[in-house]
């Protein structure tokens, strides 16, 4: 699970800042060479005489759709970090329509608008003037609108995950989908160009034939790619280790870089007192989604108030080995923060055993204070076991 | 120097579709416009009535400790959208000023409807969180259902009122 890069922290925002203006450029440099700086190439769309519209953004989300359905399904691909915008039916629904209309009307949508504007049209000044305009009006009659504005809310639904099917199955469906509109679309342009006067738009077949082609190839590899074991599927099934609170008090002296020390108690409850270095992340499956995401180059070790019989589903997807405190905050507190007492007639393990426990009591009662608000690991960013919420655009 | 002819429209779609998947895998999200544009106009609006704006129950998201309007990952993106286009329009010889219309729209009726239709897609694309960028194209990759909802209901509307402006095109 290596992507997305950014939310494993890799660079900062400025950074992401440079990399979305270099996307930008891309984003923009193909929009021209595909024809959309000109209203009427847009426009053609809803006269059927050129779909290139159609043409071009389907061909966009079945490449994107496929290509991170392929890379999910071989594991690269973390699906529960990418943004899905979410779902609220009815200003979807009514927002589309309208935008719709502008779109014919005014020749361009937002993003082909900008283009246009950058190539010179000045109709595209003009429609661009008029998308701020109507921002602003939204933004300043937001009071009577905000209740329509969040009716029809779902949350995050992504389609495969509500017709609960794995994610190639709807991307195949998606490329099978596409070029029958592509297909069907061809014929129609054949029909209405002709009745405008204009040329009827060709691809060649060498050229359909390989994209469409690469198109189902990437949609059977993906569906091929359900046959491996998925990875988190994997270290479900690798059994979490046990460690007893002396073994790891001992460890933590002895190389404290090497542990993710995670407290999955309330986060009230874990202000109170917490071992050292702890990472409180709140309690449950929120708290173990947190806790996976951390990076595998160190071991985990997870804790309760008491023994955890097993760990959350969601720690699971956590890369690195992950171990359990054995009895929980409760046997750090009675093995560790308790002063030991020493046996009547020790034998000489009983003995070595007493000093290192003497130790560890100065250590971790005495230098090392396990309760106030430090924390030497800062906390992680919000949990992502569900897709994330995105606004869209 | 001569324009370059467009690329063919399923070759632009397959490149369109790689720079949407490179934003998804380095960033986790995908591409975007209107949110920009919304952010340029409240910058300009802030500019006439400061404590209108930022007051404002819709545009107080994008103020506050430490937050610019303009700070932003879709602004940015979109200022390289822009650069990207004129790239895209001088490599092909195609920057220059004009006016795309029909032939029989005159120049004063193709500047209006410019304008309201903008209008139009401002206020949609900010009832629907996005646009053909935000909504369509990115969420409709990632599989979102209010998205594909959204972009059935986009061609629904175009198809519906475009034989109301067939004389803007002709």
């Amino acid at each position: 699970m290596t992507f997305p890069l950014y939310p494993h922290g890799l660079f900062g925002t400025y950074a992401g800042l440079l990399v979305g203006t270099l996307v930008g450029v891309a984003f923009g440099f193909v929009l021209e060479r595909a024809g959309f700086g000109r209203a009427r190439n847009l426009a053609a769309q809803f006269y059927l005489t050129d779909l290139r519209v159609l043409k071009v953004m389907f061909s966009a989300i079945v490449t994107a759709c496929v290509g991170m359905a392929f890379l999910a399904g071989i594991g690269v691909l973390d699906l529960a970090l990418i943004t899905v915008p979410e779902t609220f039916l009815w200003p979807q629904l009514v927002g589309g329509l309208l935008l719709g209309a502008g779109f014919i009307v005014s020749g361009y949508c937002p993003g082909t608008g900008v283009v246009a504007v950058a190539s010179g049209n000045l109709d595209a000044v003009a429609a661009i003037g008029g998308i701020m305009a109507g921002s602003l009006a939204f933004g300043f009659g937001y009071g009577p609108l905000e209740s329509f504005y969040k009716s029809g809310a779902m949350g995050v639904v992504r389609i495969d995950r509500l017709l609960g099917v794995p994610i190639s199955v709807v991307a195949a469906a998606v490329v099978a989908m596409a070029v029958g509109a592509f297909l069907g679309g061809e014929k129609l342009e054949a029909i209405f160009a002709p009745r405008q006067g204009e040329l009827v738009p060709a691809s060649p077949a060498r050229v359909k034939v390989r994209v469409f082609s690469g198109f189902a190839v990437v949609a059977a590899l993906a569906l091929v790619a359900l046959a491996l074991p998925a990875r988190h599927a994997v270290l479900a099934a690798k059994p979490e280790q046990r460690i007893s609170a002396v073994a790891l008090a001992k460890d933590l002296v002895a190389s404290p870089q090497s542990w993710w020390v995670v407290d999955l108690r309330p986060e009230a409850v874990a202000e109170k007192g917490r071992l050292p270095g702890a990472i409180v992340v709140g309690p449950e499956e929120k708290g173990a989604a947190a806790a996976a995401n951390l990076a595998a180059t160190r071991k985990l070790v997870i804790y309760s108030q008491s023994d955890l019989a097993a760990p959350p589903e969601g720690v699971k997807r956590f890369a690195g080995e992950i171990y359990v405190l054995k009895g929980g905050y409760d046997a750090w507190k009675a093995e560790v923060l308790t002063a030991p007492r020493a046996e009547e007639n020790p034998t000489a393990a009983q003995s070595a055993d007493f000093k290192v426990r003497l130790a560890l009591y100065a250590r971790y009662t005495g230098a090392a204070s396990t309760t106030g608000p430090a924390r030497s690991e800062p906390r992680p960013a919000a949990p992502a076991a569900e897709p994330k919420k995105g606004g869209g655009c | 120097m001569p324009e370059r002819p467009f690329w063919n429209p399923y070759v632009a779609g397959v490149v369109l579709g790689l720079v949407l998947l490179g934003s998804f895998l380095v960033m986790g999200f995908g591409l975007g416009s209107s949110g920009a544009v919304t952010r340029f106009a409240a910058f300009g609006a802030h500019l006439v009535a400061p404590k209108t704006v930022e007051t404002n129950a819709y545009f107080s998201q994008y103020y506050g400790p430490g937050k610019h309007v303009l700070e932003d990952w879709l602004v940015f993106e979109v200022l390289g959208v822009f650069l990207g286009g004129v790239l895209g329009a001088y490599s092909a010889g195609r920057l220059k000023l004009g006016i795309e219309k029909g032939q029989r729209a005159t120049t004063a009726q193709r500047l209006f409807l410019a304008v309201v239709g903008g209008v139009l897609m401002g206020f949609a694309a900010r009832l629907a969180r996005g646009c053909t960028s935000g909504q369509a194209l990115t969420g409709g990759a990632a599989l979102s259902l209010g998205s594909w909802v959204f972009m059935m209901a986009v061609f629904t509307g175009g198809y519906l009122v475009a034989p109301l402006v067939r004389r803007e095109w002709r």
